[in-house]
């Protein structure tokens, strides 16, 4: 048995603005934020829609302004022997800027480790330095790994993270597999569902001991009770039909938590409006839960803030965080026409007051590599 | 040593590709194209997975380096910047995720797995990775992976921009990749500590292997002649100080090196 993990600081930015009432105002009244991309010539694309934040700012900026927020909210400001764990693929428009402008100093931010070194640097945090990978699931990985670092010992506080800016060579490789949705909306679960949207993100989020917390007189958010972290076995790009590796995942962070079906209020679902996620996604929940499925709302706010790559799971965790405090469950946004491989509550008439007490984000990537993380109050 | 971290890991296979002249003779791997970095990265774990085999259901794993798959991000963005279609194949390629979604298709794993960048001293990473892995109650044994490619001219730039500001990691001489499959336990070879340098003794092992230049000479320690009940102390150059040395404890034969090691 580790120790208590909780919460104690986040920041968040998304194409609806930086911190908690930007995605209260965005996010939880349903709206989504796409519009005409201007950062780069979408021509020679089929698709031209995503959600970003005004002008081309960079990557390292954004993120530090939630770094920034999350140490402030948790009162750790100055910094210390913090790990620091992000989820980030690099900056991408770094290698772009190479091989169209020319080498520049800049180009060492295409470097994923660099970005966690820069901003760890910054901060004065003092810990370890690692950058996940994983795509999509990256930082929610990191935020796993930092659970462990804390429940086992090795860390008393931890700082988690996730970042990507759209730039052009991941819209135009989504873009060629045909991933991007054309009708200008994301439509997650519906049966219209035409493809994903991509969206800039960085959330950061601090975790601690409960108990280190207490001491500092850190009032917790929420704590971190159940994870889970699984793959599918399936294929390198498509998820298991019967989201096998996600339910795997779902179930470990129930064990892990000692809560049955009935303890889950909400699930922040992956749900990136591709038809082959969100039925794959649909099948896994219904494997763990069964028929108590019909009774847990699920909603997908990537429907809002696009699909967020690396910053997905980072952010996708604020957001659930603030559903457990605000007791509202953000809506589905797009949703027109039920689809019978969708068979959830997928909470599509707009925000939902409900009373939560422990709410699931998921998140899923490539290579079928899943994660669940479980949320609780205090 | 005379600060270490404990750690109670076994290491029961090991595989290495780190030919100077390249891999001419790697084999494919579907549904995969242009880089090295999948194909390597497949034969080693093939490799460590077939000389160990186990319950795919209760495996992780866990891959590192620097840079990536430098080759496919270049590619993918050179062909933009000259105004070319973007390839469907370099998109599904596009991360290290999908090699492996590939490798738990064909070995069955359904444990977690995660890809790491670390700015130095990977071994030391990857072990303390896998030492928290391994306390969860779903995983018995966990595969590292180091797959780093040989400069190109933007990695070379980059490469450069660390090393004036003081990082200690440069190109490996040629595309490298290197695998160890550890579990807790008693076996062969079994690494108990990671600590400072202080008391390192005799000139640090060759270099030449960028940021899995610790992994190599783990695995090269595992290999290598040590009598039962001896410890070797494996230098990793790339690592800060307090992360520099892996003792690795000798309690039976040395680990088959197999046919790359």
């Amino acid at each position: 048995m580790g120790r208590e993990v909780v919460v104690t600081g986040f920041g968040v930015h998304t194409a609806h603005g930086r911190g908690a009432p930007a995605v209260r105002d965005g996010v939880f009244a349903g709206k989504a934020a796409f519009a005409p991309v201007t950062r780069f010539d979408t021509s020679p694309y089929r698709g031209s829609v995503a959600a970003t934040v005004p002008g081309d700012p960079e990557l390292l900026e954004v993120l530090a302004g939630c770094v920034e927020d999350a140490l402030t909210m948790a009162g750790r400001a100055d910094g210390g022997d913090m790990p620091f764990l992000l989820g980030c693929l690099g900056d991408f428009g770094a290698i772009t800027r190479f091989w169209r402008d020319g080498p520049s100093a800049d180009t060492v931010n295409g470097t994923p480790a660099v970005v966690a070194d820069t901003i760890a640097d910054r901060f004065s945090l003092r810990g370890k330095r690692l950058t996940y990978t994983n795509a999509c699931v990256a930082s929610a990985a990191a935020i796993i790994h930092g659970w462990q670092l804390v429940s086992s010992g090795r860390a008393d506080t931890v700082v988690c993270a996730g970042v990507y800016l759209l730039e052009e060579a991941t819209f135009g490789q989504f873009d060629s597999g045909l991933a991007i949705s054309l009708d200008s909306t994301l439509r997650p679960f519906s049966a219209d569902r035409r493809g994903m949207l991509l969206g800039d993100g960085a959330a950061v989020v601090v975790i601690e001991s409960a108990d280190v917390a207490r001491r500092r007189g850190s009032t917790p958010l929420a704590r971190i009770t159940g994870w889970g972290l699984a793959s599918d076995a399936y294929h390198i790009a498509k998820p298991h039909p019967d989201g096998k590796g996600l339910a795997l995942a779902v179930e470990q962070a129930l064990r892990m938590s000692g809560t049955g079906p009935e303890g889950i209020g909400y699930v922040n679902a992956h749900g990136t409006g591709t038809r082959l996620n969100d039925s794959a996604e649909t099948n896994g929940l219904r494997a763990v839960f069964g028929a108590s499925a019909d009774a847990i709302p699920v909603s997908s706010t990537k429907s809002t803030t696009g699909h967020l790559m690396a910053a997905s799971g980072a952010v996708e965790f604020v957001i659930s965080l603030l559903a457990l405090m605000d007791n509202v469950l953000p809506p589905t946004a797009g949703y027109t026409t039920p689809d019978p491989a969708c068979d959830l509550d997928y909470v599509t008439e707009g925000p939902r007051a409900a009373d939560l007490r422990r709410v699931l984000t998921l998140n899923a990537a490539f290579g079928g590599m899943n994660t669940a993380i479980l949320l609780e109050s205090p | 040593m005379t600060t270490r971290q404990s750690l109670s890991l076994t290491v029961v296979a090991v595989a290495t590709r780190t030919e100077p002249d390249g891999h001419p003779d790697i084999p494919r791997l579907p549904g995969f194209v242009e880089s090295t970095f999948n194909p390597l990265l497949f034969d080693v774990a093939q490799r460590c997975l077939t000389a160990a085999p186990g319950d795919p259901s209760r495996t992780a794993v866990v891959l590192g380096g620097l840079m990536g798959d430098s080759t496919t991000f270049d590619l993918t963005s050179q062909r933009m910047v000259a105004g070319q279609v973007h390839n469907p194949l370099l998109f599904m390629q596009a991360t290290s995720n999908s090699v492996l979604g590939y490798l738990s298709r064909e070995f069955g794993i359904t444990g977690p797995m995660s890809c790491l960048s670390v700015s130095g001293g990977l071994a030391g990473e990857l072990l303390l990775a896998a030492d928290l892995v391994l306390d969860t109650a779903e995983v018995d044994r966990v595969l590292l992976l180091g797959v780093e490619l040989a400069a190109n001219e933007r990695t070379g730039h980059a490469y450069r921009l660390l090393a004036d500001s003081g990082g200690q990691v440069g190109p490996p001489v040629a595309d490298v990749a290197v695998a160890l499959l550890v579990e807790r336990g008693a076996g062969p070879v079994e690494i108990t500590s990671i600590g400072a340098a202080e008391d390192l003794g005799g000139a640090p092992a060759p270099g030449g292997y960028g940021s899995v230049q610790g992994l190599v000479h783990l695995a090269l320690g595992c290999t290598g002649s040590g009598a039962p009940g001896t410890t070797t102390l494996v230098h990793d150059p790339t690592a800060p100080a307090e992360q520099a040395v892996v003792e690795l404890t000798h309690r039976d034969a040395a680990l088959d090196k197999g046919p790359e090691a």
